[in-house]
């Protein structure tokens, strides 16, 4: 099983998870987080900002569905035609065990 | 060494902290975050009261009445040495197993390194 872990826009937070639930994949994590990327930030004139807000979804799925995962979260978060710097990142971790509290079972 | 991430109820933080205090797993990160499952939550109680006819179907409760709403949670970060894994999800699933959907997921990442940022020390020796 892999953990994906994707930094996206605030703004595309509702068109990814919906999306994804219609793809068939609703369990989702969401988390506020700010960061920056490569870019160093970003720079309004003449202030510079290095903590800007993003949205962390993280998911575990089976190894076979990440391909589709990170096709419906590429597809949606990027913006206008041709993306943008500051659409996001997508992190895929290996987990190696998963637990269901309510029943205890060893699966997702 | 593992990074243990249990996802909990909001109102089960406390008692999972004093278990796991208890159970000699004191260092935890505790994040608050919203989240769904895998099944829907059934909003048909709050939509009946909406129509009914009584209240004003309100943004309120359209809101609340749609598919991929999220609920709050709470996420704990735990990292401990490979023994210890197996006690401490037992553990947590004891104070958490209500029965009921929503009652929580458990993940098991592999971790590579940690350093003890006062002292330099890495490895097992930093947990």
């Amino acid at each position: 099983m892999l953990m994906i872990k994707a930094i996206i826009r605030p703004e595309k937070v509702g068109i990814v998870l919906s999306e994804l639930s219609d793809g068939g994949f609703p369990a989702v994590t969401k988390v506020d987080v700010m960061g920056r990327g490569k870019q160093k930030g970003v720079r309004v004139g003449e202030v510079f900002y290095d903590e800007i807000p993003k949205v962390m979804l993280i998911m575990v799925v089976r190894d076979e569905d990440k391909d589709d995962v990170i096709k419906i979260i590429m597809k949606n978060a990027r913006t206008g035609t041709k993306a943008a710097f500051g659409d996001g990142k997508i992190f895929v971790t290996p987990v190696e065990e998963v637990y269901t509290i309510s029943s205890g079972s060893n699966e997702l | 060494m593992k990074e243990v991430i249990a996802i909990i109820r909001m109102d089960m933080i406390n008692k999972t902290k004093e278990a796991l205090l208890q159970n000699g797993f004191p260092a935890v990160t505790g994040l608050k975050v919203m989240g769904r499952g895998k099944k829907k939550v059934d909003f048909t109680l709050i939509e009946s009261l909406v129509s009914g006819a009584e209240i004003e179907p309100s943004s309120l409760g359209e809101a609340l009445s749609e598919g991929h709403r999220l609920i709050p949670k709470r996420m704990l970060k735990i990292v401990v040495e490979d023994a210890k894994v197996k006690e401490l999800i037992d553990t947590i699933i004891s104070v958490n197993q209500k029965g009921h959907p929503g009652d929580g997921k458990i993940f098991v990442l592999p971790l590579v390194d940690a350093v003890r940022v006062r002292t330099g020390e890495t490895g097992e020796l930093a947990l």
